[in-house]
C-alpha cells in the first residue's frame, strides 16, 4: 500500500498505536480475527525498545524461544503481524484520540494532519517515544548546524565537526567523519570515554581530538554554526570553528500525553480493565504503557495482553463476533508458513 | 525486575550511567547513584557503560548477600525518608526533574571511606 501522499483520511476496524512486540502480536491477533488493522509509530522502523535499546541482546523469557536476539525476535513479530496485510504507517506520530459517542467510532489523529477512523484502537505505546537526547544548547541551532543523525557523511567535506558524547556512537561518527571532514572533535563531558578502546586508538592515530571533562559552553554564528567555546575541567575556555555539532547523547523516552486525551492514570500508565480497556469505550491499553492491579510489565505478559485486547474489541466491533476466537491452527485463510514480511509504507 | 547499583560506585559516581539512561530513573546522591526501581525499564544500557562495574540485574543478586543488601538499599533510597528531607523521595519521574539529592541511605553514609 503505498497511499502516503493521500492519506489524509483512513478508515478502518482498528487501529494500534505502536509497533513494539505487543502492538505487533496485537495486530496479527487483529488479523486473524478478520478485523483491517492500521499499525502505527513514531519511529521509522518496528520493534519500540527493542530495536531502540538492546536489539543485539538475548532475550529468555518469551514462551517457545530458549533464547532469541532482540533483532530476530521482533523480524519474526513483523512477520506475524504482516500476515494479513495491515496498513503499516512508519515514522508517523500519533497526537489524539477522540471518540465520537454518536457513531460509536474513534479517531486517531497524526502529526502530519492524517485522521483514522476505526471502532476500537489498541495503544501499545510502551515507554513512549524514543528519541536522541538533544544537546542543552542545541536549542534554537536545529537546521543551523546542530544535528543528531549524519545520515549523509559526505556532505560534511572539509567542515569543522565537532561531536558530542562519549559512547560507541559518537566515536564510529568520528571515525567515519574524520578523512572526509577538515577536522573531527569529540567532546565528552566525563573523565573516560565508554566507547571501546579500538575505536579509540584508532581516532586518536587518525587525528580526531578526543576531549573529556570538557563541555560546550557556547554555540556562535548567525545563519549556521561558525564556533564553538569549549570549557575544560579546570575551566579554561577556548573557541574552536564548527561547522556541525553533532550530539550523540544516547536516546529519551517520552510518554504521550494521555492524561490530555481523557485517558485515566495510574502511577504515569493508562488504568485498563481485565479486557484491556480503558475509561475510554473502545481504547484500549497493553504491554509497559497499561497497567492494572498485579501487572508485571514484560513481554511474555504484554504478548497475552494483546490477545485478550484484540478479542474483547473484536466483539465491541462486531457483536456478532464471539469474544473466544476459535484456534489458529484451524484458521485455513492464515499466511502460509514462508509467508514474506510485510514492508512499511 | 531492575538493575542495582553497588557498592564500586561509592565515592566513585563516574555518572556514565546517568548519561545513558534513555528513563532518566538514576539518582545521584551524596556518594552514590541509586536506580529507581519503579522507573526503571530494564534495558541494561547502565550496566555496559559503567567503568567501575558496579551495576547489575537484580536477578543477578539472589545467591549475593552483599548484592541483595544493595538490591534493597537502592529500593530503601526511595521508599525511606532520607536525612535532611521531610518525604521519601518517592518515584519523581525523572533525576533531572529533581536534581542532586544531598542524601545517602544508611547503609552508604555508614560506608567505610577508602
Amino acid at each position: 500500500m503505498s497511499d502516503r501522499a493521500l492519506a489524509h483520511r483512513i478508515a478502518c476496524d482498528l487501529t494500534v498505536v505502536g509497533a513494539g512486540p505487543a502492538g505487533l502480536f496485537a495486530t496479527y491477533y487483529a488479523g486473524f480475527r478478520g478485523l483491517s488493522v492500521t499499525l502505527i509509530d513514531a519511529q521509522p522502523e518496528a520493534g519500540g525498545q527493542v530495536s531502540a535499546l538492546y536489539p543485539a541482546k538475548t532475550i529468555h523469557d518469551v514462551a517457545g524461544f530458549p533464547g532469541v536476539s532482540g533483532s530476530d525476535l521482533i523480524a519474526g513479530l513483523l512477520d506475524q503481524a504482516s500476515s494479513y496485510d495491515p496498513r503499516i504507517l512508519f515514522g508517523r506520530n500519533a497526537v489524539d484520540v477522540v471518540r465520537d459517542d454518536v457513531v460509536s467510532g474513534l479517531t486517531v489523529t497524526l502529526a502530519d494532519g492524517t485522521a483514522i477512523d476505526s471502532r476500537a484502537v489498541i495503544l501499545a505505546t510502551g515507554v513512549g517515544g524514543i528519541r536522541p537526547r538533544t544537546l542543552p544548547l542545541g536549542h534554537g541551532w536545529h537546521g543551523r548546524g546542530v544535528t543528531y543523525l549524519v545520515p549523509d557523511p559526505a556532505a560534511h567535506e572539509d567542515e569543522d565537526v565537532v561531536i558530542v558524547g562519549g559512547g560507541d556512537s559518537a566515536l564510529d561518527w568520528a571515525l567515519q567523519l574524520q578523512p572526509i571532514a577538515r577536522s573531527v572533535t569529540v567532546v565528552h563531558r566525563r573523565r573516560a570515554f565508554r566507547a571501546h578502546a579500538a575505536s579509540l586508538t584508532r581516532a586518536a592515530s587518525q587525528g580526531v581530538e578526543l576531549l573529556t571533562e570538557s563541555e560546550i559552553q557556547a554555540i556562535h554564528g548567525d545563519s549556521r554554526i561558525r564556533s564553538v567555546v569549549l570549557r575544560d575541567a579546570q575551566g579554561a575556555e577556548r573557541e574552536i570553528p564548527a561547522d556541525i555539532v553533532v550530539g550523540a547523547l544516547g536516546v529519551v523516552t517520552a510518554p504521550a500525553p494521555f492524561a490530555a486525551w481523557g485517558l485515566e492514570m495510574r502511577d504515569r500508565k493508562v488504568l485498563v480493565d481485565s479486557a484491556m480497556q480503558t475509561n475510554v469505550t473502545g481504547v484500549y491499553a497493553i504491554g509497559d504503557v497499561s497497567t492494572y492491579l498485579g501487572k508485571i510489565a514484560l513481554m511474555a505478559t504484554g504478548f497475552g495482553e494483546a490477545a485478550t485486547a484484540v478479542n474483547n474489541a473484536a466483539v465491541l466491533i462486531d457483536p456478532d463476533l464471539s469474544l473466544f476466537p476459535g484456534h489458529s491452527t484451524d484458521d485455513d485463510a492464515g499466511a502460509p508458513l514462508d509467508a514474506t514480511p510485510g514492508q512499511p509504507e | 525486575m531492575a538493575y542495582v547499583i553497588g557498592k564500586e560506585c561509592i565515592d566513585t559516581q563516574d555518572h556514565s550511567c546517568v548519561d545513558v539512561c534513555p528513563v532518566d530513573c538514576i539518582y545521584e546522591g551524596d556518594r552514590k547513584n541509586y536506580i529507581n526501581p519503579n522507573e526503571c525499564i530494564d534495558c541494561g544500557a547502565c550496566e555496559i557503560v559503567c567503568p567501575e562495574v558496579a551495576i547489575f540485574p537484580a536477578r543477578k543478586a539472589r545467591s549475593d548477600v552483599e548484592r541483595q543488601q544493595f538490591v534493597a538499599d537502592n529500593a530503601a533510597f526511595f521508599e525511606l525518608p532520607l536525612p535532611g528531607l521531610a518525604e521519601p523521595l518517592g518515584d519523581p519521574a525523572g533525576a533531572k526533574l529533581r536534581g542532586h539529592v544531598s542524601a545517602d541511605t544508611e547503609l552508604v553514609r555508614a560506608w567505610p571511606q577508602e
